[in-house]
């Protein structure tokens, strides 16, 4: 019993970090109506910056991410701005989807030519200490991330719904026509959103980088696991993909342990194809998102 | 430049672009075998054999990502299928010349099973679906190490001989090498000038129109994938034994996956020869950086990759084939008087032998949500009959039609066709209904952007014309017959409205119909081109197809029907000879509000 509880605690942990990396991925999706090929890359990005800051001036991680959200948040604009916009009234969807696969190849080669194919490791300044909760121990450094994935849904959801700005971005992306006509900027809108989208990452990378070394492919794991959340919540829904990365964090602890750890991303991969197959508008939608899917 | 382009235009100028073209083609062909033999370098081998096995996978994979427009990128699956099972039966004493056919029909089964339940995916997600697959595939043969070897790999056991496509020396690899990229080029010439080739290109611009076409587009495209998985794993088994070392991280790699797909976007996605320029132009620099530079370079190559991926994608989209065809002339429309329509004989006055039932609709019923969409509906269509089908927006024709025709299942009742033998059929799907001699136009057009007009009707051709110059005959005598006989050449997509609504009523003709239901094809054309609409269509009635005609313009309906059934909120509420539909109180209530019905 007592294993279980560890192991499930393993899991919603390892749930946070899949959510506060999937977090920005969705709220791309869900306003541009763009897959990011690239999120895993922002990852790495922000956790080499990280690296960088608190190896070159000694800071803590944890102010570190002062600096490397803005930095993220200009990368993802940047990128909205210069790679995605003029690509968005193309004909074939497979621009889009070369752009950020091109611009990921670009990011993480250009991290093996500046740092090599070694590790990086970000001092952990005290945040890999473990804490005894109850019959369980987790990290420090597990459970903020825990807190900043639930605090920015939180303040996402409050951002989207309360501000004008938020109701702005989502009257684009429920009808990007229509709120031109309103007089909002939908260029603008994308651009900000898909910096937001970035500075998002930004914190998960600055939160990640103190537990897990950072290389040049390191967004490669997370983004794949970032893409099975995102389905599993819904696409575009900022409070779905939370869930959906608690459970598929449960999924991979459990069967890491019960099933053996070399299969685990086979059995969470085989759920994800099972949705995307079956039910593609995610487990907790009750909108029918199915914009991608033909009748 | 202008000059040149304008005296390009002429017909011998043309063609002589064309035998340039060809002349091209040869020399980078013959180059890539050449080369190498005359400079006679292991290093240059090793590049060229490359080059070859690149060219072939990307080309093989251009059959799914660039004709059916299914973006793959899992394709290191096949590739990998191909390697293993080269390999294991090479250990165990089985030549890879028919481990290679083994494989082939491995990855076959896995391309059907793992791309049926993902068609319906689009763009980005069939991609993500792939890349999960081949994830799955890695992880199992990471953890499957007693068939594997898992992490640390297998080596093949070095046989050396033809039989075992093993050398010493590197000339018989790359006359192997070669061999297999002409046998891909080949596969993807002769799929794009087929049929098939059509089918695919016509389900990936559209795929309702390709079902109204008659087109199995689940069919094809499962042709597609397999034709291009058994490729695949054709060039993985010779690769294997060329590299005599594979595992699970080289032969299931995403990253080698987005490679083959990205020189087939360098080179002219969709295009037959696009990806072999793509890999001639980009394995080098990948090869020098690795070769030349050595560690030092480490992720240079794929910088470099990346950052012309990217470039390609935002400044020349149609890659290089794209800026070659720009080169040469602009087609220009053909210089053919434009032969009228076929004007049909005044109309036999008092038209009354309308001929035996060729369709029958009993009680149509069908719900969206709460909305009784169609409400107990029931007529019969006779040959050679033009049934008007007329009421105001909202009232259920197009969700008719839509049951006419397969594309909505009703939720009760039933429509049944006569077939050409005279027995009474009940077909399901858009599929059933063609084959039965059914043709549909839709309301908003449909046209397959990327194809020319010619291209377009012989879509609709095929489905009477297997082969390719029988059907280019028949779409060429039914685009004079509607007017675009001066337009051939053209892309859809440069069309008018007026033309794209004939486009649409020529593409279903091609398929010589025996039924024809046509959605608005009058609307947003001008009174001449109304005019000719109505004789073309009596001249259609009069081959003996029957019509059922959705349509708002009243001069054009008043003057073809034989019969008008007029509908509202679902519902039957008038039928009968034009004249006396048109002054029923009901149906200018309908239209126009109670006060008029009473005026």
């Amino acid at each position: 019993m007592e294993i279980f509880l560890q192991i499930l605690a393993n899991g919603v942990m390892l749930g946070g970090l899949f959510a506060i990396v999937a977090i920005g991925l969705t709220l791309i999706f869900g306003i541009v109506k763009v897959i990011n090929f690239a999120h895993g890359e922002f990852l790495m990005v922000g956790m080499y910056l990280t690296f960088l800051l608190t190896t070159g001036l000694d800071l803590h991680p944890y102010i570190a991410a002062a600096a490397v959200v803005p930095a993220l948040f200009v990368l993802g604009a940047l990128t909205q701005r210069f790679l995605i916009q003029p690509l968005l009234s193309a004909r074939d969807e497979h621009v889009q989807i070369f752009a950020t696969v091109g611009l990921s190849t670009a990011l993480m080669n250009l991290a093996l030519l500046i740092f090599g194919a070694d590790i990086a490791n970000t001092p952990v300044h005290g945040v890999r200490s473990q804490v005894q909760l109850g019959p369980v121990r987790v990290l420090e450094g597990q459970i903020w991330i825990l807190v900043a994935a639930v605090a920015l849904v939180i303040g996402l959801q409050f951002f989207m719904k309360r501000t004008t700005l938020g109701r702005a971005i989502r009257a684009t992306a429920q009808n990007r026509a229509a709120a031109q006509l309103m007089g909002i900027n939908d260029r603008l809108i994308y651009v900000l959103t898909f910096g937001i989208g970035a500075a998002c990452v930004g914190l998960g990378s600055a939160l990640i980088a103190p537990l897990y070394p950072a290389s040049p492919t390191v967004g490669t794991y997370f983004v794949l696991i970032a893409f099975v959340v995102v389905v599993l919540g819904g696409l575009g829904s900022v409070a779905g993909a939370f869930f959906g990365a608690i459970l598929i964090g449960i999924v991979d602890a459990m069967s890491g342990f019960y099933i053996g750890s070399d299969l685990r991303e086979a059995v969470v991969f085989g759920i994800f194809l099972v949705i995307l197959i079956l039910k593609p508008s995610g487990l907790f939608s009750t909108r029918l998102n199915q914009s991608h899917v033909s009748p | 430049m202008t000059d040149i382009a304008t005296t390009l235009t002429s017909t011998p100028k043309r063609l002589a672009g064309r035998r340039a073209a060809t002349f091209g083609l040869l020399a980078v062909l013959a180059g890539i075998l050449l080369v190498p033999i005359g400079l006679n370098d292991e290093f240059v081998y090793h590049i060229f054999i490359t080059i070859c096995i690149f060219a072939a996978l990307s080309t093989a994979w251009n059959i799914v990502g660039g004709y059916a427009g299914q973006l793959s990128l899992g394709h290191a699956v096949f590739y990998g299928i191909g390697g293993y099972a080269g390999v294991m039966l090479a250990n165990l004493g089985i030549s890879p010349w028919f481990g290679m056919f083994a494989g082939a029909g491995v990855a076959v089964i896995v391309a059907i099973i793992v791309s049926y339940p993902c068609f319906r995916l689009h763009g980005p997600f069939f991609a993500l679906a792939t890349i999960a697959f081949l994830e799955v595939f890695r992880v199992l043969a990471l953890h499957f190490k007693e068939f594997t070897g898992g992490a640390t790999g297998m080596m093949i056991s070095l046989n050396i001989g033809w039989e075992w496509m093993v050398f010493r020396e590197r000339l018989p690899a790359l006359v192997i090498a070669f061999g297999m990229m002409l046998v891909c080029l080949a596969a993807a010439w002769v799929i794009r000038n087929r049929r098939l080739g059509f089918y695919l290109v016509a389900t990936r611009e559209r795929e309702s129109a390709a079902k109204a076409a008659g087109v199995n587009t689940v069919k094809v495209r499962l042709m597609a994938v397999s034709v291009s998985a058994a490729l695949s794993a054709m060039l993985g088994t010779f690769h294997a034994m060329y590299l005599t070392f594979i595992e699970p991280e080289a032969m299931f790699s995403l990253e080698f996956s987005i490679q083959i797909a990205m020189f087939a976007l360098i080179g002219g996605i969709g295009t037959i020869w696009g990806p072999l320029l793509g890999a001639v132009l980009l394995v080098p620099i990948t090869e020098f950086a690795r070769g030349a530079l050595g560690a030092e370079a480490i992720g240079l190559h794929g910088f470099v990759y990346g950052i012309v991926l990217m470039l390609v994608v935002l400044f020349m989209p149609n890659g290089i084939m794209g800026l070659l065809s720009r080169l040469r002339p602009a087609e220009s429309a053909r210089k053919e008087t434009e032969a009228a329509p076929v004007a049909a004989e005044p109309r036999a006055s008092g038209r009354t032998d309308a001929g035996e039932a060729v369709m029958r609709v009993e009680g149509l019923n069908k719900h969206f949500g709460g909305l009784h969409v169609t409400n107990d509906v029931g007529f019969t269509l006779r040959e050679g009959e033009i049934l008007g089908l007329i009421g105001p927006n909202g009232a259920g024709k197009t969700t008719l039609f839509n049951m006419l025709s397969g594309f909505l299942k009703p939720d009760e009742g039933s429509v049944s066709v006569r077939d050409a033998v005279g027995d009474w059929q009940h077909p399901a799907s858009p599929g059933e209904f063609a084959a039965l001699g059914v043709g549909r136009t839709f309301q908003i057009v449909q046209p397959f952007a990327a194809m020319t007009v010619e291209e377009n009707i012989m879509v609709g051709a095929f489905h009477r014309h297997a082969q390719v110059g029988d059907a280019r005959e028949a779409a060429r005598e039914t685009a004079r017959r509607m007017g675009l006989g001066p337009y051939l050449d053209l892309e859809a997509s440069s069309l008018t409205i007026g033309g794209l609504k004939r486009l649409e009523v020529a593409r279903v003709m091609a398929m010589e119909p025996r039924i024809l239901l046509l959605d608005e094809v009058m609307a947003g054309i001008n009174q001449t081109d109304v005019r000719r609409a109505v004789d073309l269509m009596l001249s259609i009635r009069d081959t003996g197809v029957s019509i059922i005609a959705i349509e708002h313009v009243m001069q054009a309906v008043m003057s073809l029907s034989d019969r008008v059934i007029v509908l509202n909120s679902g519902q039957i509420i008038a039928e009968g000879e034009p004249r006396s539909v048109v002054s029923d109180p009901m149906v200018i209530e309908a239209y126009l509000g109670k006060e008029f019905a009473n005026a």
